[in-house]
């Protein structure tokens, strides 16, 4: 089953979507609309984001091309959930920068209460996967808690959906084909397989250190094949047996309107 | 996460907003990893799991052992409260924007560097107590003004006048808005004495502001 949030006919609806694309709400109606409806608005799938952790460097083809050592220890960060959008929203290009590219990740949601969680038992703590584009500016990175807020921590720069799938319907979350469009072309692809620190062993990690909580998620990072993403730019994140995630690049004027 | 926290959302706090701090670090900083000083704030969060409370206990960390680890410390700073949704505010307008102010302790690991994020040091659960209380803006005439101050079992341990910060409370709003949009209820803690306390197992730590309160916690609790 696939779990999401969703904007329709001006009504906000936790769904559950089945197998053959039915979608029914959490008080049990049955909605006739096709998932790929322009009259859906998809919202970020976590209802009460908590946390959200993400990993840099964490995929050995990504490490070695940017011409680092595998890391010994995952890099993590934190983001917070003014960074979130949904599926098919817009994410913006802020003026006058050089170089902002998308990271197609998995994310894995948590959904129970859980220190010190042994990596055999980690899965038990997941509700379910999800995909997210991690975008990353790197006009402002400095060297000072690296990848730095100014970097990841911007208004819709973390496009995240459009639904969870169930923990139990993955059978291999090691195992999945990660494939980024840009426009209709492949700029990106590569596989879970290659993840240095997996789902369970970041779960391990982090929860050696603090608690972990119903909503918090962990974006895993991304492979190799990241490029410029320019104001009207398509880009689609794809996870197999996952979900694809379409957002619509805009400029920073575009964006923020009147707060502009 | 303790359910009657005065924080909403979110807490960031700034790191290395003490001039002193800075103007020691600065032949460090312009090494690697570094290479050279901060441009920017120099920012990160203490996520949900660490807000906690006036009164509450702060857990002693533990290890990736399982051991009690050697030693920790702890920072206070100002809070600003955000009074409404600030997207992107100038310095002039920005303190229109606080709706009230608190005190924010940071206990944490000892800072041993500012490379990477430090998940390990900072996001410890209970290690943000926030409190006292919110003394509405109205009350604060300059909060650049305010001078924090740390005591451990009753001797006073730090004095850190915020006018020493290298960048105001003002300018922190307008910069960190043109980062993300802030809402009602979340919290900027603005700056830290550069030298931050040791604490040790059982010690009551007050954390002061005068015309805002006294923030006090113990150390230890399970």
């Amino acid at each position: 089953m696939r779990h999401a949030r969703i904007m329709l006919d001006g009504r906000e609806l936790e769904i559950s979507i089945d197998c053959h694309d039915r979608i029914t709400t959490s008080t049990g109606e049955v909605l006739e609309v096709a998932l790929d409806s322009d009259r859906i608005t998809w919202l970020p799938p976590v209802k009460e984001p908590g946390t959200i952790f993400a990993l840099g460097i964490n995929y050995a083809d990504h490490a070695s091309e940017l011409a680092f050592e595998p890391p010994k220890e995952p890099l993590i960060f934190i983001k917070h959930a003014n960074t979130l959008t949904g599926h098919k929203q817009v994410s913006y290009r802020p003026d006058n920068i050089d170089y902002q590219h998308y990271e197609c990740e998995l994310v894995a949601v948590i959904g129970k209460s859980g220190k010190n969680i042994k990596r055999e038992d980690a899965l038990d703590y997941v509700a379910g996967y999800t995909v997210c584009n991690d975008f990353a500016i790197r006009d402002y990175l400095e060297n000072y808690y690296r990848p730095n807020l100014r970097v990841k921590s911007r208004d819709s720069l973390l496009p995240m959906g459009p639904w969870i799938v169930d923990t139990a319907d993955i059978a291999d979350a090691n195992a999945l084909q990660l494939t980024t469009t840009v426009n209709g072309k492949v700029t990106q692809e590569g596989t879970t397989r290659d993840m240095i620190f997996d789902v369970p062993f970041v779960i391990e990690y982090l929860s050696k250190i603090m608690t972990l909580n119903p909503g918090d998620m962990i974006c895993t990072g991304t492979p190799h094949g990241i490029v410029d993403c320019q104001p009207g730019d398509t880009i689609v994140c794809t996870i197999e047996n996952v979900c694809s995630l379409e957002t619509r690049m805009v400029s920073e004027q575009e964006y923020y309107g009147d707060n502009y | 996460m303790t359910a009657n926290t005065l924080v909403n959302s979110k807490l960031v706090c700034v790191a290395l907003n003490d001039r002193a701090q800075l103007a020691a670090l600065d032949e460090t900083f312009n090494q690697p990893p570094y290479k050279k000083p901060p441009t920017q704030p120099v920012l990160y969060y203490k996520p949900r799991n660490t807000w906690s409370v006036d009164g509450a206990a702060v857990e002693w960390a533990k290890d990736f052992d399982g051991n009690e680890v050697p030693a920790m410390v702890v920072g206070a700073s100002l809070g600003v409260v955000i009074g409404k949704k600030t997207c992107r505010v100038s310095v002039a307008e920005a303190l229109d924007h606080v709706g009230g102010y608190t005190i924010v302790a940071d206990y944490s690991l000892p800072e041993q560097s500012y490379y990477r994020p430090d998940i390990k040091g900072k996001c410890l659960d209970t290690s943000a107590p926030v409190g006292p209380e919110i003394v509405a803006a109205e009350h604060i005439a300059n909060p650049d003004q305010l001078k924090v101050s740390i005591s451990v079992n009753g001797e006073q341990k730090s004095l850190f006048p915020l006018s020493n910060m290298a960048r105001s409370a003002a300018e922190l709003i307008s910069i960190i808005s043109h980062i993300m949009t802030l809402q009602p209820g979340e919290i900027i803690a603005v700056g830290f004495a550069g030298d931050r306390v040791p604490v040790a197992r059982g010690d009551k730590v007050e954390a002061q502001i005068e015309g805002v309160g006294t923030l006090t916690n113990t150390l230890g609790g399970a």
